[in-house]
């Protein structure tokens, strides 16, 4: 879909002049350039370039081992490249920590949490690790716990939450030091319904506000409905990326220019199933 | 009916032949695994006929009869918890896998009883029972109580540990009864050292008489009671030899009763996974106590850290699990060398040593989710900053130990003389491990997996002993300054100046520690990828 010059003129448009969307001059929320990280023999993540637009909601979708969980981290700075540049927000991420940890905000997927805190205590330890002050942190972690609706399970043990409560505690430590950017990874894998409408709810009012939130997912229909911004990442490159409206082009849905981007379109319904479903038993 | 009727015939030889097959299953995944089996099985066997074989020699002593009743108790204790402290070690058919199939409670009872014989643990019972049961057997009518005897104490056994394991299910799927499980390394440890310590009093002479007025009560408990049971019936006290019995075979049919309404309410409830969500918010006790913890605990990083360690310490088991050790066997080893005649004041340095271990592999604690601290150290005083609070919550609580332990092997085991010298060299110690424990941290991460009773990932054990047994050296290089000054003092005969230890002790583990922090920060700072990496395995 996006050829090498139109991935180009996308760069010089996102990259560091103002973005349609409104807001923001400067630099991009994100800049890779030739990002590379081989586990083995095998190839995750192939010398990608991204460059994501800061004020934006982005999602980063691909299939299942496409590589956004190990892209994500190593834009996070909690996995090494094995070459490449990441900078965020103009700071480089293996250069200057100071400038990027306090910048940015963490949900990785797979990776656990302090679990035999409570959801009170957690957030009461990351946002003093953060720096920030006690009382502060109490406050935010209050109004955090209410509009997550965990209040009721704050003196919990993470450790005997559920997937979509871990989830969400793991967003409000994410979020508790107001972060410019926000990295999500599969937020609303195993999520149920209600959670996930609390969780699109934050995200939605935290975007509107110019902060930038990058997020990676499989289910397309999540992308398209929240996102005005993607970047299609499938074998570990970057397949397409642009406002939703560039990449989605002339394909009914998502999911359809995905497929094709990806080439998996007319695979499937196998004919070998005839005997599947009603009919003869 | 009629099918209630047929089933149980049909039931037992299915179940029997489903564990055999499970059994040689589980034995084909790998060579390793069979060799283990075969030779953990021999080894048993083995042992277990030479305590049978010494029961039947004790035949005719005075205190056979005790000692039989005895044996026959502990084994009925054993496998009455084994089932909490194994859950997984226990190789019986799971009844919960059951659930989906139509079987009535009665025969699938029997089916379970009868696949549950089947096994090294019963037979390992059935010899001993057999050896107990021929050490106090005189005469005709004692050898046919025997006989039944044997019968019932296998069953009894059997029973029991299947009746404790269905009515603990609920526990030991529950995070609870895993965090349980995890310490149950904890009990296997410390009761050896109490059997060890036992035995020793029992070897003596005349040691048997200590069990009498034990044996006096077990004798009546079931299924110890049919033992005691095949002693009367040599006697001719042909109605205490029936009492005996009875109360076996009560036993027997209540333990069966209370096994099969366990298990009839565990296959007709939801289990207890989709039941933990809906639970109410236990309301954790992080009120007055803990807030009072928080207010003592310095401000910013440190104390927020401290706080973070100290509450692991104590909820999650593994941190548990490992300062129980530190903290048990650094007592006990002075304890049990006193205990041994070979007691002094220098075994105290146990405690320095063990509770100075527990720097090492800081962040493997944390399992992946050092992300979070890893996310929110940016520059190498973060580092030094996140180590030196949890050497100090370390600190905390190995200062006061090491001082307790050695007080009190100085006043029991004395002499009051060397006291200053091996109180100042316990903390030199404890510093070199702190700074040593520091580096190792850093340089050489592993993961500690959260559940079962591993402490080092599979393939990180290497790393693991390397960096142990080069960071102890290291930390032995380290105190030689100190070594060296109360040797030299000692040699010139100085002893007046013995007190000078103390004071350089307590300095030079403060220095030592401090510099090996400092050398350590940066080099965290510097690696959090890598170790995130290390400490995420399993």
């Amino acid at each position: 879909m996006a050829s090498e010059a139109e991935k180009k003129q996308e760069e010089e448009e996102y990259g560091s002049v103002a973005t349609p969307g409104g807001a923001l001059a400067g630099p991009p929320a994100v800049r890779i350039e030739g990002l590379w990280k081989r586990f083995g023999e095998q190839t995750a993540v192939h010398g990608i370039d991204l460059t994501l637009p800061a004020g934006h909601f982005i999602g980063l979708v691909g299939p299942n081992g496409a590589g956004k969980t190990t892209t994500l981290s190593m834009v996070t700075g909690l996995l090494r490249p094995d070459s490449g540049l990441v900078e965020i927000g103009g700071h480089d991420v293996w250069q200057d920590p100071v400038g990027v940890k306090s910048r940015i905000g963490v949900l990785p997927e797979g990776l656990r949490l302090f679990e035999r805190l409570s959801g009170r205590e957690l957030l009461a330890y990351i946002g003093r690790l953060r720096g920030l002050a006690g009382a502060e942190v109490d406050k935010r972690a209050g109004q955090l716990l209410d509009v997550l609706d965990l209040s009721g399970s704050q003196h919990k043990l993470v450790v005997d939450y559920s997937t979509g409560m871990r989830k969400k505690i793991g967003l409000a430590a994410a979020l508790l030091h107001n972060p410019e950017i926000l990295f999500l990874d599969e937020p609303f894998e195993g999520v149920d319904p209600v959670s996930a409408q609390t969780i699109r709810g934050v995200l939605e009012r935290y975007t509107s506000s110019g902060a930038t939130v990058i997020f990676s997912s499989h289910v397309m229909e999540l992308v398209e409905s929240l996102c005005d911004w993607v970047a299609v990442m499938a074998a570990g490159k970057i397949r397409a990326q642009g406002p939703l409206a560039e990449v989605r082009g002339a394909a009914p849905s998502l999911q359809d220019a995905f497929l094709e981007l990806v080439g998996a379109r007319g695979r499937g319904a196998g004919q070998n199933l005839d005997w599947l479903g009603g009919g003869a038993r | 009916m009629s099918t209630e009727a047929t089933a149980p015939a049909a039931l037992v030889p299915v179940f029997v032949r489903l564990k055999l097959t499970l059994l040689r299953n589980g034995l084909r995944q790998s060579t390793g695994r069979t060799a283990a089996y075969v030779l953990s099985a021999v080894v048993g066997l083995l042992f277990t006929a030479a305590i049978a074989l010494g029961l039947v020699a004790l035949r005719g002593n005075p205190h056979a009869g005790t000692l039989a009743v005895t044996l026959t108790g502990i084994l009925t204790l054993g496998w009455a918890v084994m089932p909490l402290f194994f859950p997984t070690g226990d190789e019986t058919l799971d009844p919960t896998r059951l659930v989906m199939l139509p079987l009535r409670p009665r025969p699938l009872i029997r089916a379970l009883l009868v696949t549950s014989l089947v096994g090294l643990g019963p037979l390992t019972t059935l010899v001993l029972a057999t050896g107990a049961v021929i050490a106090v057997a005189d005469g005709p009518a004692a050898a046919v109580v025997g006989v039944l005897a044997v019968a019932l104490v296998v069953l009894v056994c059997v029973a029991l540990a299947r009746a404790v394991a269905t009515a603990s299910v609920r526990l030991l799927t529950s995070r609870r009864g895993r965090d349980l499980a995890v310490l149950g390394g904890l009990f296997v440890a410390f009761g050896a050292q109490g059997v060890n310590i036992a035995a020793r009093q029992l070897g003596s002479p005349d040691g048997l008489s200590v069990l009498e007025p034990l044996g006096e009560v077990l004798r009546w408990v079931p299924p110890a009671s049919a033992l005691g049971a095949v002693d009367d019936a040599g006697h001719g006290a042909y109605g205490r030899a029936a009492a005996g019995l009875a109360l076996a075979v009560v036993a027997l049919a209540l333990l069966l009763w209370w096994w099969q309404r366990t298990l009839t309410a565990l296959m007709t409830s939801p289990d207890s996974s989709t039941l933990q969500a809906v639970e109410k918010d236990s309301a954790r006790r992080s009120g007055g106590a803990e807030r009072g913890l928080a207010r003592l605990l310095p401000g910013g990083r440190t104390g927020t850290v401290m706080l973070r360690t100290l509450r692991y310490a104590w909820r999650d088991p593994k941190s548990k699990m490992s300062w129980a050790m530190a903290l048990g066997l650094g007592l006990l080893l002075p304890v049990v060398y006193a205990a041994q005649g070979n007691g002094s004041i220098y075994t105290s340095f146990s405690a320095s040593a063990l509770l100075g271990l527990q720097m090492y592999n800081q962040f493997g604690q944390d399992t992946s989710a050092f992300w979070m601290v890893a996310s929110t150290i940016a520059t190498p005083r973060d580092a030094f900053v996140e180590l030196r609070a949890r050497a100090l919550t370390l600190m905390l609580v190995a200062v006061p130990y090491v001082t307790l332990v050695v007080v009190g092997a100085a006043a029991f085991i004395g002499p009051w003389s060397s006291f200053l010298e091996v109180y100042g060299l316990s903390l030199g110690l404890l510093g070199a491990l702190v700074a040593t424990g520091a580096m190792a941290s850093a340089l050489s991460p592993y993961s500690i997996p959260s559940d079962g009773n591993k402490n080092v990932a599979p393939g990180q054990a290497g790393i693991a002993w390397i960096s142990l047994f080069g960071g102890f050296l290291t930390a032995a290089a380290l105190t030689s300054p100190l070594l060296a000054l109360t040797i030299g003092l000692h040699v010139a005969g100085l002893s007046g100046l013995l007190w000078v230890l103390l004071p350089a002790g307590a300095v030079y583990g403060l220095g030592v520690a401090t510099l090996g922090l400092r050398l350590a920060a940066p080099r965290v700072a510097a690696r959090l990828p890598e170790i995130l990496a290390a400490v995420s395995k399993g």
